[in-house]
């Protein structure tokens, strides 16, 4: 039959169509008028941005005016929203539709999902919660896993989801985070406050009145990139400033760390090496040496702080027969005992201003190193002065640049409006905890009724079985991903709100596809601690797919309780807006100008103006008794009663030295696994966003997997050449990662960035048994290695940095990486 | 310009009859209401037709053998969930049915994946034809049943000689490609079968519109 004779038969016979009409429609008329070449105004955690589109789509993004050290990550901006991990539908667990709280949980992780309507998603949602709340009251349902959500006062997905699952019922919160859990729950015992997250001294007087700068564990020049809100990155300015400052001899900077930093790099200042997790002895030893040849400020310890008496028969070696000597700290620390005594030396002598930075109190007893730090401190006697004294945080969202001292905007509520009443009013929780600390969910789920000991407090575990999550991806954040896989297997109902597929999506029920920022409107803050001004948010594309702002699918959440209007206060996007730019303006009025909102709207920013410079506890130095720490004595606490009378093994009442589970350079564990894995913030992500960046991500992968830092005698030893695939492995887990061979690492220790998509095979590479226990990850999340134990009885805390591994050249079939392509189905 | 009425033959009303067909397949998952129509005795008669060239006969006997069996619910989600798994989800390495996929150079590393030049190409291409992509369907106008539904739609409007330039370029360029991803990974049959068919036809079709 020829074709003219076959086409003639198909003409001849029924049309048959699946839909009324075709995809194609007429032109509108209006949809082709487009205002692509205007710049707008955006923002994000990455920093300001300005963009154009072409045909709708966002074509040029470029730094804001501003900023003049944006981060090269503006390069992955655009690959968050065109990224093929993107959640485009509402979608469910095909086992999960088809038997709801009976399906087989063992599938999670093994990807089957169906499209569902919003409608239709949204209600199961609520059937589950429903469910739940009516079976096992409050303590069933754990809503309380939050994370860093994407910017924007309005929008924040926290916010939403835990005001609209809020007007449903109670729920089981979290306390605390996992990037400073250790030390924001040690120290205001012994600093009256957080210390975190507080503003630090004006890197102005830090430039002009210190003399040594004691980088301790801290990569300033890495981590300024991002911030809580639209960063501002100001604080390299001063970082420019201080390397200036290094190279002419003013200024003397020594990180103390196991691995050359980026900072150091960039500064060109000294390096000293200690062995991991070793700090809290160097610190000891410093301090004896400082007693032994009366260096420290003897007045300051007298007149402002509290316990040094019992800490010292400690630290003399009274209590317990040793001595905290240089020399006994050389041989853990691997420190030299000259460069120890000099150390003491050098502190003691000028301005000293020690920066501390986050990971070191990552660990078991990370509580310690904090608390010790803030011992060698006091000794040194600088707390208050300009330059001087200790900071937690100047690596963070901007600390140290002067605030502008304005009110910032305010944020879309996250509780209930007063008066109102959840739809299941139960407070309940059967005897268990409502509040627990964060990184412990996992133990509670898997051990329900559990009670362990938290600052000061009993804590029982609640009975969990329905989690939801909202742009927040604790498969990237919480660690030992086996032991994860065990207790989701015990839940009912898994919901994930979040932009991308990220490995919290794939082992949940339900997925809500939620927009990016660039795809709403909404303002921020510029800069959280410089507070520079406020920022529009200005929506560049719409929704792509079916995705919705988290303000639209809560409001239609909302809705299917009756309670839309209770939700949004009857206020749409814009209302809201400009109600909290209004309420700004308001707050601000006599002290900072700002123009009305259609005016700003249009301008897309307002500026406040620039800061005073300012120092950390000035006021508590100038008169203690005015203005007191928050610490239980009002002074800084080298003792505390508080904690004593807690009684806990792994923390006692003043700093101590205590080895861990598992230490490297001959430590407990390290004759089997001898390497210890940092696995600090990345570089070129945050945390695990913008990991999903496909070209962006593409520019610093290896063989397109996670680069794990190697030193360049572990790596000949193991036949290990640069860009060779490593398999990482410990008896928790195993992963693939790249190898990137570098002097920067020393013998021993290993770095792979958190934040890396879990993307789990099978056990052999093979692309089944993604969902089985042993899996091996593809893409190299070093979460399939860390411990998940708490720090101590008293912050309970993430402790991800006691962490030991070996690795070897991988020789098996190399699998395709899983991370980023959403539910495949690798499990079948 | 009145372009309604250029290619207006017997043979050209076939064509896009089975490039809207196809196009509808591949929009959207088969509910109830698309399943009745496609085990009508029209469609089924349509399908017959179809069969009767050799070498689309296996892939359309292998669709005609699944619609038979989606009896009830469940098989009708096990096939939404290949059609996810396939379609709706799914990094570089997939079977998603997006031209960028498949023809964006490697070395270009300017170009998002999605929504990148193909996507500008096919929207420049429709807007010319005073088209545009109907709004309940949000996916990126290089998609294969936004190609397809334009072919059909171009089917009795273009030359030959454009249709087969068209049809070359935006779908027979990247089809087996395709075709060979969504065999590698589909679990059922189904699709797998009505990837491979519209492989077939489109090659076909290009050669017999430049014979």
């Amino acid at each position: 039959m020829n074709r003219r004779d076959f086409l003639k038969g198909l003409a001849a016979s029924s049309y048959v169509t699946l839909s009324g009409s075709s995809l194609l429609a007429p032109l509108n008329a209006l949809a082709s008028t487009r205002t692509d070449e205007v710049w707008k105004t955006t923002g994000s955690h990455f920093g300001a941005f300005k963009m154009t589109r072409k045909n709708g789509v966002i074509d040029k993004v470029i730094p804001f005016d501003l900023d003049k050290y944006p981060t090269d990550m503006i390069n992955g901006v655009k690959g968050l929203v065109y990224n093929p991990s993107r959640v485009r539908y509402p979608m469910v667990r095909l086992d999960f539709l088809l038997k709801g709280h009976k399906s087989n949980t063992q599938e999670r992780g093994d990807y089957r999902f169906v499209r569902v309507t919003w409608d239709k998603a949204l209600s199961l949602f609520k059937d589950s919660l429903d469910e739940v709340q009516t079976k096992y009251g409050p303590s069933g349902l754990h809503a309380g896993q939050t994370g860093w959500r994407a910017t924007g006062q309005l929008h924040s997905s926290t916010s939403h989801m835990q005001r609209a699952v809020g007007m449903h019922g109670n729920f089981v919160k979290k306390v605390g985070d996992y990037s400073t859990g250790a030390g924001q729950t040690i120290l205001p015992y012994v600093l009256g406050s957080t210390e975190v997250y507080a503003q630090g001294t004006s890197w102005p007087l830090i430039l002009e009145h210190s003399n040594t700068i004691i980088l301790w564990s801290n990569d300033p020049y890495k981590n300024l990139q991002v911030g809580w809100n639209a960063e501002t990155h100001e604080s390299y300015a001063y970082l420019a400033q201080l390397k200036e400052k290094v190279a002419q001899g003013k200024i003397r900077v020594i990180s103390i760390d196991p691995v050359v930093t980026k900072t150091q790099k960039y500064l060109g200042c000294e390096q000293l090496y200690i062995n991991p997790q070793t700090d809290v002895a160097l610190m000891l030893g410093i301090a004896h040496e400082m007693v032994t040849q009366e260096l420290h400020d003897k007045a300051f310890i007298d007149g402002y702080s509290l316990g040094f008496d019992e800490f010292l028969p400690y630290l003399m070696g009274e209590k317990d027969g040793i001595a905290k000597t240089p020399e006994w700290a050389s041989k853990i620390t691997g420190v030299s005992v000259e460069i120890i005594k000099d150390l003491a030396k050098v502190m003691t002598k000028g301005r000293t201003q020690l920066m501390m930075g986050w990971c070191i109190q990552r660990q078991q007893h990370g509580e310690q190193p904090y608390w010790m730090a803030a011992v060698l401190a006091t000794m040194i006697g600088q707390i208050g002065l300009p330059g001087g004294g200790i900071s937690y945080g100047h690596h963070y969202s901007s600390i140290g640049v002067p605030s502008s001292g304005a009110a910032a905007p305010g944020a879309f509520p996250r509780n209930l409006d007063e008066g109102q009443k959840p739809l299941f009013d139960s407070s309940d929780f059967k005897g268990a905890s409502s509040t627990i600390p964060v990184a412990r969910w996992i133990d509670a789920i898997l051990e329900p009724g559990k009670t362990i000991d938290a600052n000061g407090n009993k804590v029982t575990y609640p009975d969990i079985k329905m989690m939801v999550f909202s742009g927040n991806n604790p498969w990237n954040h919480h660690q030992d991903r086996n032991k994860m896989k065990r207790a989701f297997h015990k839940l009912e109902c898994v919901v994930t709100i979040d932009v991308n597929w990220t490995a919290t999506c794939r082992f949940s029920d339900i997925v809500l596809p939620a927009c990016t920022t660039f795809e709403r409107n909404d303002i921020d803050v510029y800069g959280s601690y410089a507070n520079r001004g406020v920022l529009a948010m200005q929506k560049m594309v719409e929704p792509l797919y079916e995705s919705l702002s988290d303000f639209e699918i809560f409001t239609r959440f909302a809705a299917l309780m009756g309670k839309e209007k209770q939700y949004t206060r009857g206020l749409t996007e814009m209302d809201w807006l400009r109600k909290l730019y209004d309420e700004c303006k308001a707050a601000n009025a006599g002290k900072f100008e700002m123009p009305d909102f259609d005016t700003f709207w249009q301008q897309g920013y307002v500026h406040f103006g620039e800061g005073q410079p300012w120092t950390r506890h000035s006021d508590f130095r100038e008169d203690p008794e005015i203005n007191p720490l928050g610490t239980p004595s009002g002074l800084i606490e080298i003792f505390s009663r508080k904690i004593a009378q807690f009684n806990y093994d792994d923390c006692p009442g003043h700093p101590t030295w205590m080895e861990k589970s598992e230490r490297s350079h001959g430590g407990p564990g390290s004759d089997k696994y001898p390497i210890w894995m940092q696995s600090c913030h990345p570089d070129q992500r945050l945390h695990s966003q913008m990991c999903e960046s496909e070209q962006y991500r593409e520019t610093y992968t290896v063989q397109g997997r996670e680069p794990v830092y190697l030193n360049p005698l572990d790596a000949k030893a193991r036949g290990i050449k640069d860009g060779d695939l490593v398999r990482v492995f410990n008896d928790r887990g195993q992963l693939l990662a790249g190898a990137r061979v570098s002097n920067r690492f020393p013998q021993g220790v290993i770095r792979i960035h958190e934040g890396a998509w879990y993307g789990p095979v099978g056990k052999d590479g093979s692309k089944q048994g993604g969902n089985e226990i042993g899996a091996l990850c593809s893409y190299g999340d070093p979460n399939t290695l860390t411990q998940d134990i708490g720090s101590s009885k008293l912050a309970q805390a993430c402790a991800a940095y006691t962490c030991l591994v070996e690795f070897e050249k991988f020789s098996g079939k190399v699998p395709e990486v899983s991370a980023f392509s959403g539910p495949i189905e690798i499990g079948r | 310009m009145n372009q309604t009425s250029i290619n207006q033959t017997a043979q050209n009303q076939a064509r896009a009859r089975v490039y809207r067909l196809l196009s509808d397949l591949f929009a959207k998952e088969i509910d109830h209401q698309r399943l009745t129509c496609l085990q009508s005795s029209e469609a089924q008669a349509f399908f017959d037709l179809l069969a009767t060239a050799p070498e689309l006969a296996p892939e359309v006997n292998t669709l005609q053998e699944v619609l038979a069996g989606l009896n009830d619910e469940p098989a009708l989600l096990n096939l939404a969930a290949d059609y996810c798994g396939l379609f709706l989800v799914g990094g570089k390495q997939s079977a998603n049915p997006y031209a960028s996929l498949y023809l964006t150079p490697k070395e270009d590393e300017e170009q998002p994946l999605l929504f990148g030049d193909q996507h500008q190409e096919m929207m420049a291409l429709l807007m010319q034809s005073q088209l545009q992509v109907q709004s309940d369907f949000p996916e990126p106008a290089d998609h294969i049943a936004v190609i397809l539904a334009y072919v059909a739609q171009q089917a009795t409007r273009l030359g030959d000689k454009d249709q087969q330039a068209f049809i070359a370029q935006y779908l027979d360029a990247w089809l087996p490609e395709f075709a060979m991803r969504v065999s590698d990974r589909d679990s059922g049959r189904f699709y797998q079968a009505l990837a491979r068919l519209t492989q077939t036809w489109v090659r076909q079709d290009c050669e017999g519109l430049s014979a």
